[in-house]
């Protein structure tokens, strides 16, 4: 090689190091499509990791439209919603299948869960007002009116009969519509063909498949560290939902009144910090976290034991951490 | 100093042409290091009225939200990815001057009224390297 021949190749091969050096530091790898929204009261991300462009965002923008179509059904503040009308249904009422459908989940867990789980509260959350500008400590004689007939008895469902055992029963579905929502836009992903993709609602999470080849990464948020998470779990296919006494609340003389509430005082529930369920679905998954909060540590524990394919973590008022044979 | 000597003695050889290449790249090369240097566009807004979280909302969402203090409601606005305090009951009005911000670590505060608002880049999943966490 010549002289001339030699310093050329040498400057070249400077030349391309230094460029693919800058290469790598400012290439970044191919993003998921991610977007939010509103909904429900809350903001719901999705991600999409196997498909890009359009009709992904098509795709998004119809699970977005599928979750406001279920707030529409049971949002307690829309008029027109099947939750306002059977709350001012007198007698027996014809609902859609889809209702139907998430009344008897909800029902079915309210009878394993020996009452915790309560459609039937929503002349208790009106008192508290947790959720309003101007929350209140309602008095005992309020909590004991707003009491009288609740629990799963008081509602019955056959086909897409409801019936109510009183006429001022106020439903309030908070603790299982959120997740229904969520598994809609997961499946509506799914018959869209996507295979990789995420639906958080708020910390309600369900995942469709995996993580381009690995399984997601889950935190689950330390009750009393706002900045920390309790342990990572790597989870495909799965939903995940936690409830805890840190998201909606107030205080008053230091005391923490938080949203949800035991359907046998009207107060909040104050044996956990925190439950956290893993379930294939995230309505069944929304709806066992509600109970097992409210039954407390240890028999939230066993309630979780006794469902198929269910794991759990609970965190009790004093700290201490249960889980269930799955998660240790 | 005879081995640095040495060691750009092939400069003597590269062209004029060679040396404005070979500049423009390290130039590039610095530059690529300043990149990362640059604070990152604010991903959500964190609201506190007197040390306690009372609003948390992503950046992207356009929205305008009243905050309660003690001294009465002071209104936030986040339009366009960046936010603002368009009103409040305080006297001097400064946070309603202090104009509106978009980076992580920028701050709008309205001492009267105990409202302190941070734009942070990341959320709690991404500061501990997770997809999503659950709460």
């Amino acid at each position: 090689m010549t002289l001339l021949g030699r310093r050329s190749a040498i400057v070249l091969l400077l030349v391309g190091v230094l460029l693919w050096f800058v290469w790598s530091r400012t290439v970044q790898p191919q993003p998921p499509l991610m977007r939010t929204a509103l909904i429900m009261g809350t903001l719901v991300e999705i991600r999409v990791y196997d498909q890009a462009g359009g009709e992904a965002e098509a795709d998004v923008n119809a699970a977005f439209a599928e979750m406001r179509r279920v707030e529409q059904l049971f949002s307690s503040a829309i008029p027109s919603s099947e939750v306002v009308r059977l709350s001012a249904a007198t007698g027996p009422l014809e609902v859609d299948a889809e209702t139907a459908r998430v009344l008897k989940t909800g029902l079915r867990i309210a009878h394993s869960s020996a009452g915790a789980f309560d459609m039937t509260l929503g002349r208790v959350k009106a008192l508290w007002g947790i959720e309003t500008d101007h929350p209140r400590i309602p008095s005992e004689s309020e909590l004991s009116a707003a009491l009288v007939g609740v629990g799963p008895d008081s509602l019955q469902v056959v086909g897409q009969l409801v019936s109510k055992a009183r006429p001022n029963l106020v439903l309030e579905l908070g603790g299982i519509a959120k997740g229904y929502a969520v598994d809609r836009a997961v499946e509506l992903l799914q018959r869209k063909g996507i295979r990789s993709a995420a639906v958080n609602a708020g910390g309600d999470i369900r995942l469709l498949g995996d993580r381009q080849g690995e399984p997601w990464r889950i935190g689950i948020q330390h009750p009393r560290r706002a900045d920390d998470v309790l342990l990572t779990l790597p989870l495909v296919n799965r939903a995940v939902v936690t409830s805890g006494d840190y998201e909606r609340f107030f205080e008053r003389d230091g005391v923490r009144y938080h949203h949800i509430f035991d359907p046998g005082t009207g107060r909040p529930a104050r044996g956990c910090q925190s439950v956290t369920v893993i379930a294939a679905d995230a309505m069944t998954a929304d709806a066992l976290a509600t109970a097992a909060f409210v039954l407390g540590p240890v028999k939230g524990l066993a309630l979780l034991q006794g469902e198929k394919d269910v794991e759990g973590l609970l965190v009790a008022a004093d700290g201490r951490i249960l889980k269930t044979a799955g998660l240790k | 100093m005879r081995e640095r000597m040495k060691l750009f003695s092939w400069l003597r050889y590269a062209t004029p042409l060679d040396r404005k290449l070979l500049l423009a790249v390290a130039i590039l090369v610095a530059v690529s290091f300043a990149l990362p240097l640059r604070r990152e566009d604010g991903a959500q807004v964190i609201a506190t009225v007197q040390d306690r979280v009372v609003f948390k909302a992503p950046l992207n969402i356009d929205r305008t939200v009243d905050l309660q203090g003690p001294l009465g409601t002071t209104v936030l606005q986040i339009a366009a990815g960046k936010v603002r305090i368009l009103s409040s009951p305080c006297r001097n009005k400064t946070c309603v001057h202090m104009g509106e911000v978009h980076q992580d670590g920028d701050v709008l505060a309205c001492l009267p009224n105990k409202l302190v608002v941070h734009v942070e880049s990341k959320t709690l999943a991404g500061k501990t390297g997770h997809d999503f966490v659950s709460r």
